[in-house]
């Protein structure tokens, strides 16, 4: 058997005194001339451990029992509570508590702060009702608003007459007896009764109804956040693919984390904590705290949110918990934990709210067709649209939101709203609404729209129901440019957008056939972002491609031209000897470098374009480039220290005399020698492998483009270990279409290169075999070389060595 | 020395080329993750069994005619059998309670809060008797014939026990004989899921619903088609597996851990719980998921022209009550427990206890475990202040009489537990852990069923000061 908690009987209570006061409230407003049921008496919550007991006084400060009048908490809790420092720190203490920040409250209603008094037992009683507080405040009786939150307490009772204080819960001096007492701290039923669907009964299905216009339901309203500790299948609505959704409504509500532990009064000695930058070297530990008396004469109600409050990093180590996320520290820096976090709401929120016919249309989207009722509504949920939030300490990062678009007739050159009951009077004359309007007295009546934000921080899912998919961002459809419909324009016009002073827009409201769309971009006036396999320059693959299939174009030629010739013309035999060209190292490091290079180009390639290699790993790709890399680079080095070591260096550098003439006779071979089978204007030899434009090449690439390239990698990888630097040289959406224009051109020299080892030797593949085995044959131009000395510096007129190395 | 002169040149640039490869791999990848073991490793899964259908033949009038059949083949399955507790209904002498001599102790001769003992009602109990003809208390429980094969190994669904263990009449011995194989779950289900007197009385966790079950009753035999031998396994007909309501100690028992090994939750949290839970514990969230156990059992009741209603009262059995769904009690245990035994004195105006859990915060090798109570009142000694056996079942029995006194003058007669003629009827409880039935782990109890308010657990009378998330575990 199931123990029903008490919180749940509150809940339940205080949802059947809603209504009933709803209905009472209707009936007397449509004069009806029944007498209204007596409200029911709800249990008492158990007492309060440690609160005293107290005097309910009324606003003059005399005891609410004998002057049948209002309590006043100013004079009833200011008995012991600095009520007066309550009221000036608190956000919830002053005017705000009167009406939630729903769009139409902010549309229409001025902010001022209110005239009612703060409403201590909205928050600190087990069962405060609500709806009769509302009602109050809906029929002036703004006096009588606290005395009504306690009407579920059975201090108080409600007849036609008004309301009444049950002396029976008193001392005959006032004071409350002490088995009544139940002042506690705020529970999460308490933020409910105006912060939306809240349930902490993981199971008791929870049912709720979708797209309500239930003001205290805001919040859920606006976002579809849900704070429940219950499994989503276990609930009772009908949620698309729900029986594999086995995660929470919110981790934090499964965990046990109750509201206030996160929105706690941050003068709460329990929460303090202590800054680094303001504690002395000297000491680990302040032991120093503001005692439990002073706090709780003074508690600050400014409770942690946002800017103070304590994020999502204050308690997760997020970066020792994403060690499997690649450039984790980059990935935090660009994106807020819930853009994972939150990837999916699974309950409906506002989309659109039209006031442009007086009573307000709602439209929602995360829910398909359906009646409203909670059995008979499809819900699908929704992806909330990732905007850039700009926090307190200016970094920017994509956080979800969703958007509501709010449209509404507004007049005058500011734009000021028209009263909704002024709307309604307009379109009962039936007549064109700016005319009707007009003659309310409203000029220039027009329809505006306004797009809100609407931050969502809750709903988070257990780690396993996180993002982690790279392709989901690291694609072309990318998760961070996915758009969200805005509903449709009424006016053709686009809405404006409304920010909360945090979240901006990075993309364009489209529509099409009056349809709104916010497409987010990665790149905008706030956002810079370049994402692998879903940004890239186009006009650098336009270059990249062009240089690339014109050398394979060029090659293609060259060669068919070559084969055209020798058909025509049998090679002529040039006289040849056998040399051992190339060393066992240089071997090693050719081929080495080849295949990194190889895997470098391919696996770029699929980090560049993942969308088309949908089948290898992106994450994977990512791991071995950076492996490549690495190969790459320390292959380079070894290879530099060999070549200055051994003086073999010299064989890269182009001899500055003879040299254009040299470089000139090798250009006309390739355009016309080669084809009559002429001999190499240039005698390769052991000690001068390189012909003057091979020299040239080699200098481009070994000290232009492969410096460029290891610079542009390792300043893109080391964009999360030192950002400034990769940042101050223009960060990825400059490096990283220039590491791919360097990659384009490393993978056209590839093809040129190959295809020149075919003209080196006395046939096609002679070269790519010298290469292997090390031994060349070589064309013999001169028969009666003199040896070389080994002393003299390499010449054109001196012959290389000629004849086989001997041992030593 | 130039290097391209030595012939082994190449190993050394293969050791370099390696080395350039292999270290940034090493610097960079992460190692991976262990490979867990699979619960599967430790399932059989292997459920062939030959075909008897051509192997018997014959006419077949008496069970141990079968049975004498069974052993031309299988020359040691009586002898294996008769040295188990389904035969002797007893187990291995051990240790119990403060006694220094080790006692067998089990069915045979224990008292429980259901039909209280076996001692003067043979003949119905034995119905689940894995044996044949045991009537009183001269059974000869050393001749092999007795043993009843079928019972476990009857695949035919046919075959049917009643008084004394012999097969019903009417049932096609044969056909019995040649469908034997691996039991399944109808086999063990047939006495397990019925003891008490009816489905799902005794244990909470046991009952017909798993003869065919869906996921959401059990887990195991739900969506993996598990059998009962399956965890339950079977060496030389030894199964594993106790039941304290039987056993005292925790020799030959089963774990989930047998087969779940390593770390098997991914938080680190619900894993920190395994020090202090069982398994059961956050997995068995309810017992008697869908038929419902019997909770409570009132002797004292009997006898009188109420009305029947076989789900409150019956005038053979006094009033009782079922419920389905049951949120379990929790209780820090070791695995063993205490045991009334039959003559212990005891203090009537307690509960008693028949099987006192034995388990404690401070002791490292005790869970909180699940359990049913079972609460009964029954009769006992007013003089001797011990525990009584009627008889009930039978000719003079109390079902047929609906005299106390004459049905445990019978009962005291044949299970030579002295009677003073003087019967009143005392509170008894008994535990049944929990085990079976696990629920899918989507309905596994999450943080809030217990660290809330109006939680499952009672903290303070688990001995913890509070609940453990704010006040530390033990």
């Amino acid at each position: 058997m199931f123990r029903i908690s008490r919180r749940y009987i509150m809940a339940y209570t205080l949802w059947v005194m809603g209504m009933a006061f709803l209905v009472l409230g209707a009936t007397i407003a449509l004069g009806s001339e029944e007498t209204p049921e007596p409200t029911p008496t709800a249990p008492v919550g158990d007492p309060s451990p440690l609160h005293p007991v107290f005097t309910f006084l009324d606003a003059d400060g005399n005891a609410v029992i004998t002057a049948n009048t209002p309590i006043s908490t100013l004079k009833t809790c200011g008995t012991c509570h600095d009520v007066e420092f309550i009221r000036t720190h608190g956000e919830h203490t002053d005017g705000a508590t009167d009406r939630n920040l729903t769009i139409e409250n902010l549309i229409f209603d001025s902010q001022e702060a209110s005239s009612v008094e703060m409403n201590c037992f909205l928050c600190h009683i087990p069962n405060p009702n609500n709806a009769a507080r509302l009602s109050t405040l809906e029929n002036g009786q703004t006096d009588w608003a606290s005395t009504a939150t306690l009407l579920d307490t059975g201090f108080v009772v409600q007849s036609e007459a008004g309301f009444a204080w049950d002396t029976t819960k008193f001392t005959t001096e006032g004071e409350l007896l002490p088995d009544v007492v139940t002042i506690q701290d705020p529970t999460n039923d308490n933020c409910a009764a105006c912060h939306g669907v809240v349930h902490t009964q993981a199971r008791d299905p929870l049912v709720f109804s979708p797209c309500s216009s239930d003001e205290s339901e805001w919040t859920t309203l606006s976002t579809g956040q849900i704070v429940s500790p219950q499994k989503i299948l276990n609930s009772g609505m009908n949620i698309e693919g729900k029986a594999e959704l086995s995660r929470t409504w919110d981790v934090h509500a499964e965990r046990v984390v109750d509201c206030v532990d996160c929105h706690y009064a941050q003068n709460n000695p329990v929460y303090y904590t202590e800054q680094d930058a303001n504690k002395p070297d000297h000491l680990i530990f302040d032991p120093r705290r503001m005692d439990f008396g002073d706090y709780l004469y003074r508690p600050l109600h400014e409770f942690a949110n946002e800017d103070d409050m304590r994020g999502c990093e204050n308690c997760h180590d997020a970066l020792n918990t994403h060690t499997w996320l690649q450039y984790t520290e980059r990935h935090l820096a660009v994106l807020a934990c819930e853009t994972c976090h939150i990837p999916q709401l699974y309950a409906p929120a506002i989309q659109t709210i039209d006031y442009t016919g007086g009573t307000p249309a709602t439209d929602c989207r995360g829910v398909e067709a359906g009646d409203g009722t909670p059995a008979n509504t499809f819900i699908t949920g929704y992806e909330p649209v990732l905007l850039p939030r700009t926090d307190e300490n200016g970094m920017t990062k994509l956080a979800p939101y969703n958007l509501v678009t709010a449209w509404f007739w507004a007049y005058g050159e500011n734009g000021d709203p028209v009263p909704l009951a002024d709307v309604e009077k307009a379109k009962a004359t039936g007549v064109n609404m700016t005319e009707a309007l007009k003659t309310l007295g409203y000029a220039d009546a027009r329809i505006l729209g306004e797009t809100r934000p609407f931050q969502i921080s809750h709903s988070v899912g257990s780690s396993a129901w996180a993002i982690k998919d790279c392709q989901t961002c690291h694609h072309p459809d990318s998760r961070l440019t996915t758009s969200i419909a805005l509903g449709n324009t009424p006016t053709g016009e686009t809405p404006q957008f409304i920010s909360d002073g945090r979240a901006s827009l990075s993309g364009d409201i489209t529509q099409t056939d009056g349809l709104l769309l916010y497409t987010p971009q990665t790149q905008s006036d706030v956002l810079t972002l370049y994402v692998f396999g879903h940004s890239s320059a186009s006009f650098v693959d336009v270059i990249g491609t062009l240089m690339f299939f014109g050398v394979v174009v060029g090659v293609f030629g060259h060669s068919t031209l070559r084969f055209i010739a020798s058909r025509k013309l049998p090679p002529a035999h040039h006289p040849r000897k056998r040399v051992y060209m190339y060393s066992v190292y240089e071997r090693q490091w050719h081929w080495l470098q080849t295949a990194v290079i190889f895997g470098l180009i391919f696996t770029g390639l699929i980090i560049h374009k993942p969308d088309i290699f949908g089948i290898f790993s992106f994450p994977f790709m990512v791991e071995v480039h950076n492996i490549l890399a690495i190969i790459l680079v320390v292959n380079a080095f070894l290879s530099l220290f060999y070549h200055v070591v051994s003086g073999e260096i010299q064989q890269f550098l182009p001899q500055p005399h003879g040299f254009f003439g040299q470089a000139i006779s090798q250009a006309k071979y390739y355009l016309g020698g080669i084809f009559k089978h002429e001999e190499h204007p240039f005698q390769k030899s052991p000690e001068h492998k390189m012909n003057p434009l091979q020299q040239v090449t080699y200098l481009m690439i070994l000290n232009v483009l492969l410096p460029l390239q290891i610079i542009t990698g390792v300043l893109m990888w080391g964009l999360q270990r030192f950002p400034d630097l990769a940042t101050s040289l223009g960060g990825l959406p400059l490096l990283a279409p220039f590491h791919t224009l360097v990659a384009w051109s490393f993978a056209s020299f590839i093809v040129m290169h190959v295809y020149l080892t075919t003209t080196a030797g006395h046939h096609p593949l002679a070269g790519i075999e010298s290469m292997i085995t090390g031994w060349d044959e070589i064309e013999s131009h001169e028969e009666t070389s003199p040896k070389p000395t080994g002393n003299e510096p390499p010449s054109e007129n001196v012959p290389p060595m000629a004849t086989e190395p001997t041992a030593s | 020395m130039q290097l391209k002169h030595s012939k082994y040149i190449w190993i050394f640039g293969l050791l370099g080329t390696a080395f350039i490869i292999l270290a940034p791999i090493v610097l960079l990848v992460s190692s991976p993750t262990e490979a867990k073991t699979s619960a599967w490793d430790f399932v059989d899964q292997d459920r062939r069994h030959t075909s008897h259908a051509t192997l018997i033949t014959g006419e077949f009038t008496t069970g141990s005619e079968v049975t004498q059949t069974c052993l031309t083949c299988h020359e040691d399955a009586s002898h294996e059998v008769m040295g188990t507790a389904h035969w002797n209904w007893k187990g291995e002498p051990v240790l119990v309670n403060d006694n220094t001599e080790p006692i067998a102790i089990g069915k045979a001769n224990l008292f429980n809060n259901f039909c209280i003992g076996i001692q003067s009602n043979w003949a119905g109990c034995t119905r689940c008797h894995a044996g044949y003809g045991w009537t009183d208390a001269n059974f000869d429980f050393t001749n092999t014939e007795n043993v009843d094969c079928l019972v476990c190994h009857d695949q035919s669904g046919t075959y049917v026990k009643t008084t004394g263990g012999q097969p019903a009449e009417g049932v096609n011995l044969l056909v019995a004989a040649q469908s034997v194989g691996t039991p399944s779950r109808m086999n063990c289900g047939y006495c397990h899921f019925n003891g008490g007197g009816g489905q799902g009385v005794k244990h909470g966790d046991l009952d017909e619903s798993l003869y065919y079950p869906s996921e959401e009753i059990d887990v195991h035999m739900g969506q993996y088609n598990f059998l009962c031998v399956d965890c339950h396994k079977t060496d030389d007909h030894q199964i594993l597996g106790r039941s304290i309501s039987v056993s005292v100690d925790n020799k030959n028992q089963l774990y989930c851990t047998d087969c779940h090994q390593d770390t098997i939750h991914t938080d680190e949290r619900i894993n920190s719980h395994t020090d202090a839970l069982a398994c059961q514990t956050c997995h068995i969230p309810l017992g008697a998921v869908q038929e419902p156990t019997k909770m409570t059992w009132d002797w004292s009741t009997a006898g009188q022209d109420l009305g029947d209603d076989p789900h409150t009262y019956l005038k053979i059995k006094g009033s009782f009550h079922y419920e389905s769904g049951i949120v379990p009690e929790y209780a820090w245990f070791d695995g063993t427990v205490d045991r009334y035994l039959m003559g212990d004195v005891f203090d009537p105006t307690q509960v008693l206890d028949m099987n006192p859990i034995h388990g404690s915060i401070d002791d490292p090798d005790s869970l909180i475990y699940p359990f049913k109570v079972h609460r009964g009142k029954q009769p006992y000694d007013t003089i001797y202040n011990y525990l009584l056996q009627p008889q009930t079942a039978g000719e003079g029995g109390y079902w047929t009489t609906f005299d106390w006194n004459n049905a445990l003058e019978r009962g005291s007669e044949l299970s030579g537990l002295p009677y003073s003629g003087s019967y009143g009827f005392a509170e008894t409880r008994m535990n049944w852990v929990l085990s079976h039935m696990v629920a899918p782990k989507e309905q596994a109890l999450q943080c809030t069923d217990c660290h809330s308010e109006g939680g499952r657990m009672d903290w303070e009378a688990l001995g913890y000061e509070g609940d453990p998330m704010y006040w530390g575990g033990r």
